[in-house]
């Protein structure tokens, strides 16, 4: 036996800061948040899923994956191209937009799999700018909508427009929110399984030293690939639900400003690899982004990246999951005493 | 006694450079072989070419009969093909014992057998109590140890280990040395690359000389010490008048 085993008391300790905020998210709505604040909080909801997926991959591996945001973007246009061109519902057209995107990603950065580094991050990076530049060029444009963008029916549409006017948006935004929230939960919860499972200690021995670990008998391509669709598997949920919520989608789903830099900064200020820690900085950044408009309007762009700055050039290995560290450890403290 | 590793005519370049020139040599079951040679005399790029990290451009491997040379690295260390690195080479943000239990897993398809086989090379090696530290915590010596724990865990045919003796105080490389015939004894073949002879020559059984990429002297090490052409290399012309 190496590790001894924690104690019940350990054990609730470590589970209560989860339950807390999972508590705190749920009852959420029920305690007045709404309208504005409800969109927000189920976007940054699908957001912790392509944190987490950056976290998995690009956390351990070090392979820097910049593709993200083709990854979201693509699911997206899956779903619609899915629900206006084959009239597939929207509900059935989320579960077959998820593997049509995670078969792309796949199939277009598996040969980059074998060159790492800046070269791999760069290759990565160009892949959602040749796909903006397919969506908006013709022939395609025709038929991908463009700059306009594809517009369908959103989830849930239908159902909603049967309810009286005053509730409509209401059960939209609700349903939404929980949808995000369970996708959330179940990421989170999955994403920490793999992340301390044999299969995450692989990817970081993957990242810590490719070649020795394939000199010890680790089929670190397969592992990698592995990795990979595992957090394509995120990201495409991510995406295929986030269209799913709001029509149209455009190109703006696949700029990286919009849908990886968020997430990226989240898993990189939280301590990559470490799962909990982007999870948390996922909700404190996004929340505080969107807090700025309201303090300071349009210089929160200013602010809040001189803010990302300084914390990145301070602490270059993440902060948020010390700072976590720190909390529990005095949290243990008190409830010992 | 029957040959486990047949290396014939491995050559390597690397552009203009060729830093093994058709090197061949058999190593038998439960020997203990010397490789030596100058700094760039192609050691290291050998093993590398052994164990798979390199693709030879001319040769042929075998390893027990089976022909090696086109596999990839990992499905060699399934095969028996394990390795030390020269300079200490662990991961070193996974404590001490997933280093060995990764390696395990790798190599066994049976979890309870991996942490078994994990626990035994574990404490084989010393390294018990040092488990669940992080190998930055270790000391040159059990550094080594936990390579020598990576090595035994995947229950290898034959043991490939780089300078093993290098950093060591000399107790530290006594006890390295009574840890490789103990091994050998128990059934392990080890190749060995080391610059510091004097331990070299106490254990193994025949010592192959590399100079420039090509294999200059092999034999008994009592023997190739004495090879003119062994010396010349080792203390030049000038010494040897």
């Amino acid at each position: 036996m190496v590790f001894a085993k924690r104690s019940t008391k350990d054990l609730i300790i470590g589970k209560t800061p989860f339950f807390a905020v999972l508590a705190g998210l749920t009852l959420l709505p029920l305690l007045g948040v709404g309208g504005y604040w409800l969109d927000v909080l189920t976007k940054v909801n699908l957001f912790l899923l392509v944190t987490l997926a950056i976290d998995l991959y690009s956390g351990t591996t070090y392979y820097l994956n910049l593709g993200v945001s083709f990854t979201f973007g693509f699911a997206g246009y899956a779903l619609a191209l899915l629900n206006i061109y084959y009239g597939i519902p929207i509900e059935y057209s989320i579960f077959l937009a998820v593997p049509i995107s995670v078969f792309f990603s796949l199939v277009i950065l598996l040969p980059s799999l074998r060159i790492r580094g800046v070269y791999f991050a760069i290759l990565s990076l160009l892949i959602p700018i040749v796909f903006i530049g397919i969506v908006t060029a013709q022939p395609f444009s025709l038929y991908l909508g463009g700059e306009g963008g594809l517009r369908y029916k959103q989830l849930f549409l239908d159902f909603a427009r049967s309810l009286p006017p005053g509730i409509r948006l209401t059960f939209l935004q609700y349903s939404y929110y929980y949808i995000s929230l369970v996708a959330a939960v179940i990421g989170y919860l999955i994403a920490y399984k793999i992340g301390f499972s044999e299969f995450g200690f692989m990817l970081r021995a993957v990242g810590q030293d490719e070649e020795l670990a394939e000199s010890v008998g680790i089929n670190t391509l397969k592992v990698k690939v592995i990795g990979y669709l595992i957090s394509s598997m995120y990201v495409s949920v991510a995406g295929a639900l986030y269209a799913s919520m709001r029509s149209p989608v455009t190109v703006d789903l696949v700029v990286p400003a919009n849908t990886l830099v968020p997430p990226l900064t989240s898993a990189i200020v939280g301590g990559l690899g470490t799962i909990i820690g982007p999870a948390i900085a996922n909700y404190m950044l996004l929340l505080t982004y969107e807090s700025l408009w309201g303090l300071i309007g349009r210089w929160r762009v200013i602010v809040y990246m001189l803010l990302l700055i300084t914390i990145v050039v301070i602490k270059p290995q993440g902060l948020v999951f010390r700072i976590y560290l720190d909390l529990k450890k005095r949290l243990r403290g008190v409830l010992l005493e | 006694m029957s040959e486990i590793l047949k290396c014939e005519e491995i050559t390597k370049r690397f552009g203009g450079l060729t830093a093994l020139n058709k090197v061949s040599f058999n190593v038998v079951k439960g020997e203990i072989f010397g490789i030596i040679g100058p700094n760039g005399s192609g050691k290291t790029t050998l093993l590398n070419v052994i164990t798979g990290l390199l693709k030879p451009d001319g040769g042929r491997i075998m390893l027990d009969g089976t022909d090696i040379t086109k596999l990839e690295p990992h499905k060699r260390v399934k095969l028996g093909i394990a390795r030390m690195f020269q300079g200490m080479r662990v991961f070193p943000y996974l404590p001490v014992y997933l280093n060995v239990e990764l390696v395990a897993r790798a190599v066994y398809n049976n979890a309870r057998l991996a942490r078994a086989k994990t626990s035994w090379a574990l404490t084989m090696s010393g390294l018990l109590p040092e488990a669940a530290e992080l190998p930055i915590k270790l000391t040159p010596y059990k550094l080594r140890m936990l390579e020598f724990a990576r090595i035994l865990v995947s229950n290898p045919k034959i043991a490939l280990l780089d300078e093993p003796f290098a950093g060591l105080e000399s107790s530290e490389a006594e006890s390295m040395i009574d840890l490789i015939k103990k091994f050998n004894s128990l059934g392990i073949t080890f190749i060995i690359i080391e610059h510091r002879l004097r331990y070299l020559m106490k254990i193994a059984n025949r010592v192959m000389v590399l100079n420039q990429g090509v294999k200059i002297a092999e034999g008994k090490p009592e023997e190739v010490v004495k090879n003119p052409q062994v010396i010349e290399v080792y203390f030049g012309g000038e010494t040897r008048k």
